[in-house]
């Protein structure tokens, strides 16, 4: 069952049921050749069910998974393995590398034998040179007698990239592999991997809660919620246009501002009135607004006669791009919020109250739980 | 914590428990070094190479049966998907409970010449005389290998079982994606993973064949323990005995060395294991087999000695038989409960010293009390006689010399010198359960109580005591039902005329006459249960997907 096509990986209604339970329902994904994904959303969404039905340590019950099988052999290039819940694929002949998030290193083995673990039907002159390549590229040379435990977390994880590409493999599945390294580590090894990824023109899929990981690791996110898929794209257009209440508040692109239809051009809020360039459909309902930081400011009026305070000065937090405000609103009716985020140079105290007022931009709302963007 | 003038008394107390506890062997040791050249060139001469030679092979095909035998039933039991997996899960350890001289005596009573099995086979193919047919030997070297094998295979069993359970299933996944099958996952990452365990538990079935007595004495193979009982109460020869247990002694220490050192090899664990095992799906044939070895094992090593057990007992068990349990009973309970009462309030003492103690050494003398676990009953027996014998003589001779009446054996021949044998072998027991207990307890409630104003036995009284009191049960408990079952140090030690239910079992054995006492058997064997019960309270479960 093979036949062509240009990505490395495509995801079909996919859906994946244990004990009874539905993990994932009709997932539908598609990495081309070379592309970094990253996988995100908040725990038990079923990113990493994803993650092992893609490796084939879980069957899925409805879908199609392609994989490309490129490698082992150059002439097979093109080639594609269509793996159904009727094919089924096992792990082993999927011809995929992963990274474990704790690198599950064989703590037998040393580094040397971990890394040729599995090339050692090659003939050992290939493996020879994999393994010195690979020891080079992953700056590990001198380190092919140590055992894992005698390594630090650094060189634990380059062991584990460094076993996992030795197949070559076409596409590579990492699992939260940054979570076990040092906050300042973590950005240097990113990059690193990332380079190193795209060197070889690997493909990978990489799961992570943790957001920033993927807008420094990946070309492409994908937003998971209760085994669905709820956005993907590049991360600078998911981040602009979330289509949906929950990617936006698990990306925590902003704070929430309850707004109210007034007419068909303005919204009301606790920080004044809104108007939206575009004649919208009328609706009464209480929407919230996605308010980034930097949409933000200081009214000109605020401190004189006819300025009138709105907000107050809830939690005052130093941080590298000034101080860091959390604000509530005087109002004290449904269009009342707290916790609005506000960065400012200027130092305030806790309880004083501010004019705040919003710039222009690009609104994006939601009726909570619901998918609706207006602008 | 402790002041430094409690201190320096607990202190004081542990070592004293501690060395007391040791002395016997050393004397032993130091009498068997010093005997002299004669006696060893002489049993060098006699029987000693072949007493050797049958120790080692014995010890060797045990270990390599049981390896055998549990490796493959932990494996099964934990990467397939066969068939009662739950059931036989526990089952397996039952073989256990039953002593090596039981099913000895069964056995043999089933397959010899006039046993139903060859009786059976006779009538069926109408075989006249043995000359008719080949029928193989229980009562050799080989069939004491088997039937000691059947019984100890558990601790490789458990201890494989559990390796396998606790290891890291990412490991296994890992492999997978590199290119191996589930099959080659299990022997290229699973069982060197599971190795050192699996040193641990041979081991420990090592100690136990190089102490068995009562098997290879009714199998008639001579063997180091068996040389220290004939030398001892056939010869009377003392000198002897003790250059024979300490020869038994050094090999002892070579097992204990090995087990050191497989622990020591047990260093990796992950962090946050993923338990998630993926179990290999068997053909038919395949479950057929792997199902058929293990109910196998759990035949032969429990249900079918029980049930000759259970059907002798039915058969010619009656009122004279229950009257006549009552008194051996009563004197297994009594050194029993002695044994366990002492051994438990000497773990207490050791494991409170090592845990509040400020000393850099404060864990020695639970260490050093613990070896005992290693040293063979009737090894243990033969310390105990070289240490009290002498100390008995000059009693009775300044009796003597006072024209006072002589006391006799007070101390090596009296139920003194068992139970000290007792709270030797079995220190170790009740010091690691005690230990393990005390190790749930933080470390702060420790110094909790000091800064509410309270005092140290205060603190113990109402703090630790309360918390320890299931692991001291269970300490107790478990001293109590070894104690119960232990023979061959009891052989050797008896005052005379007294019996235990134990000796009681192993004397109609020997006189082929288990029919009288097969109801004494059966509550040895249901003994033997209580601690197996309380190894498997703590079942863990794992999640399992089917691959």
């Amino acid at each position: 069952m093979k036949k062509r096509n240009s990505n490395q990986l495509e995801i079909k209604k996919l859906c994946v049921s244990l004990q009874g339970n539905d993990i994932l329902s009709e997932v539908n994904l598609s990495l081309a050749s070379g592309d970094i994904l990253g996988l995100v959303g908040p725990s038990g969404c079923g990113k990493s069910t994803l993650l092992n039905t893609i490796a084939g340590f879980i069957n899925q019950s409805h879908g199609e998974l392609i994989v490309g099988v490129l490698g082992v052999g150059e002439h097979d290039d093109g080639e594609l393995l269509i793996i159904t819940p009727e094919h089924n694929v096992a792990p082993e002949h999927r011809n995929i590398g992963m990274i474990f998030q704790d690198y599950a290193l064989f703590p037998h083995l040393t580094v040397e034998q971990n890394i040729i673990f599995g090339i050692n039907k090659l003939s050992k002159r290939v493996q020879q040179s994999r393994l010195k390549n690979l020891m080079h590229l992953l700056k590990l040379t001198n380190l092919e007698a140590r055992f894992p435990h005698q390594l630090s977390g650094g060189q634990q994880q380059r062991v584990a990239i460094a076993r996992a590409l030795a197949p070559q493999p076409k596409l590579l599945l990492l699992d939260e592999p940054f979570s076990n390294i040092d906050a300042r580590l973590r950005n240097e090894l990113m990059l690193e991997m990332r380079q190193l990824l795209k060197n070889l023109n690997i493909s990978a899929i990489f799961v992570t809660h943790n957001k920033d990981e993927v807008f420094t690791f990946a070309d492409k996110i994908a937003v998971m919620h209760q085994g669905h898929i709820l956005q993907s794209g590049c991360p600078a257009a998911v981040c602009q246009q979330p289509n949906n209440w929950q990617v936006a508040d698990f990306l925590q692109l902003g704070s929430w501002l309850p707004v109210k239809q007034i007419s068909s051009t303005q919204f009301q809020s606790a920080l004044g009135k809104i108007n939206i360039s575009k004649e919208g459909k009328r609706d009464t309902a209480l929407q919230q607004l996605l308010l980034k930081p930097q949409y933000i400011e200081l009214s000109q009026l605020s401190g004189s006669a006819q300025g009138k305070v709105n907000v107050r000065v809830d939690n005052i937090s130093v941080t590298e791009q000034g101080y860091h405000y959390l604000l509530s609103s005087l109002v004290v009716d449904e269009l009342a919020f707290d916790q609005l985020s506000f960065y400012s140079n200027e130092l305030f105290s806790l309880g004083q109250t501010l004019m705040l007022v919003i710039k222009e931009h690009k609104f994006v709302m939601f009726i909570p739980t619901t998918i609706q963007a207006a602008g | 914590m402790i002041e430094k003038q409690k201190n320096r008394r607990w202190r004081g107390a542990s070592y004293f428990i501690a060395l007391t506890l040791m002395i016997p062997v050393l004397v032993m040791l130091y009498a068997g070094i010093n005997a002299s050249n004669e006696l060893f060139i002489h049993l060098w001469q006699t029987v000693l190479p072949d007493y050797i030679a049958n120790t080692l092979i014995l010890g060797v095909f045990v270990v390599l049966l049981s390896v055998i035998f549990g490796v493959i039933s932990a494996a099964v039991i934990v990467h397939t998907n066969v068939v009662g997996k739950n059931a036989l899960r526990w089952l397996l350890m039952l073989p256990l409970a039953m002593p090596a001289y039981l099913v000895a005596y069964l056995y043999t009573d089933m397959f010899d010449y006039a046993g139903p099995v060859q009786r059976a086979l006779r009538a069926w193919f109408s075989w006249q005389s043995p000359s008719d047919y080949w029928f193989f030997d229980i009562r050799t070297l080989g069939g004491a290998s088997v039937v000691i094998a059947l019984v100890l295979f558990p601790y490789v069993y458990m201890l494989a079982r559990t390796a396998f359970e606790q290891q890291d299933q990412n490991l296994l996944r890992a492999s997978r994606l590199l290119g191996l099958s589930a099959k080659q996952s299990f022997y290229k990452v699973a069982l060197p993973l599971a190795r050192p365990a699996i040193a641990i538990a041979a081991s420990l079935v090592l100690m136990e064949t190089l102490a068995d007595f009562a098997t290879v004495q009714y199998f008639a193979v001579n063997t180091l323990t068996t040389a220290i009982y004939d030398t001892w109460l056939g010869y009377n020869d003392l000198a002897s005995a003790n250059a024979l247990a300490s020869i038994l002694m050094l090999f002892i220490l070579f097992a204990v060395v090995s087990e050191q050192r497989a622990r020591a090899g047990q260093t990796y664990q992950s962090e946050r294991p993923n338990k998630n095992h993926q179990l290999i799906k068997l053909t038919m044939i395949q479950q057929l087999f792997a199902s058929g070895f293990c109910w196998l094992l759990v035949i032969a090593g429990f249900i079918l000695p029980f049930i000759l057990l259970l059907f002798m007992a039915w058969q010619y068990s009656n009122i004279a038989q229950l009257q006549a349990l009552l008194p051996t009973g009563i004197n297994s309970i009594k050194i029993a409960v002695w044994a366990a009462s002492l051994t438990t309030f000497f773990a207490l003492l050791l494991v409170l010293f090592q845990r509040l103690s400020h000393d850099r050494w404060r864990a020695l003398p639970m260490n050093i009390s613990g070896f005992g676990y290693a040293i063979p009953g009737t090894v243990l027996a033969m310390a105990m006689l070289a240490t009290f014998a002498p100390i008995d003589h000059a009693i009775n001779d300044v009796a003597k010399y006072f024209s006072l009446p002589t006391p006799g054996l007070v101390l090596s021949g009296s139920i003194f010198a068992i139970i000290f044998a007792y709270v030797v072998r079995f220190a170790a027991i009740a010091n690691g359960t005690i230990d393990s207990g005390i190790k749930q307890i933080p470390k702060s409630i420790d110094y909790a109580p000091a800064s509410l104003g309270v005092g140290l036995f205060t603190m113990l009284r109402k703090i630790h005591l309360p918390l320890l009191k299931s692991s001291i049960f269970v300490a107790w408990l478990l001293v109590f039902v070894e104690a119960m079952k232990e023979l061959p140090a009891v052989l050797l030690l008896r005052p005379f005329n007294f019996e235990t239910l134990s000796t009681q079992v192993y004397q109609l054995i020997s006189d082929e006459m288990l029919e009288q006492g097969a109801l004494g058997a059966i509550l040895i064997v249901l003994l033997g249960l209580l601690p197996i019960i309380w190894l498997n309270r703590a079942k863990t479960g794992n999640g399992e997907e089917e691959v």
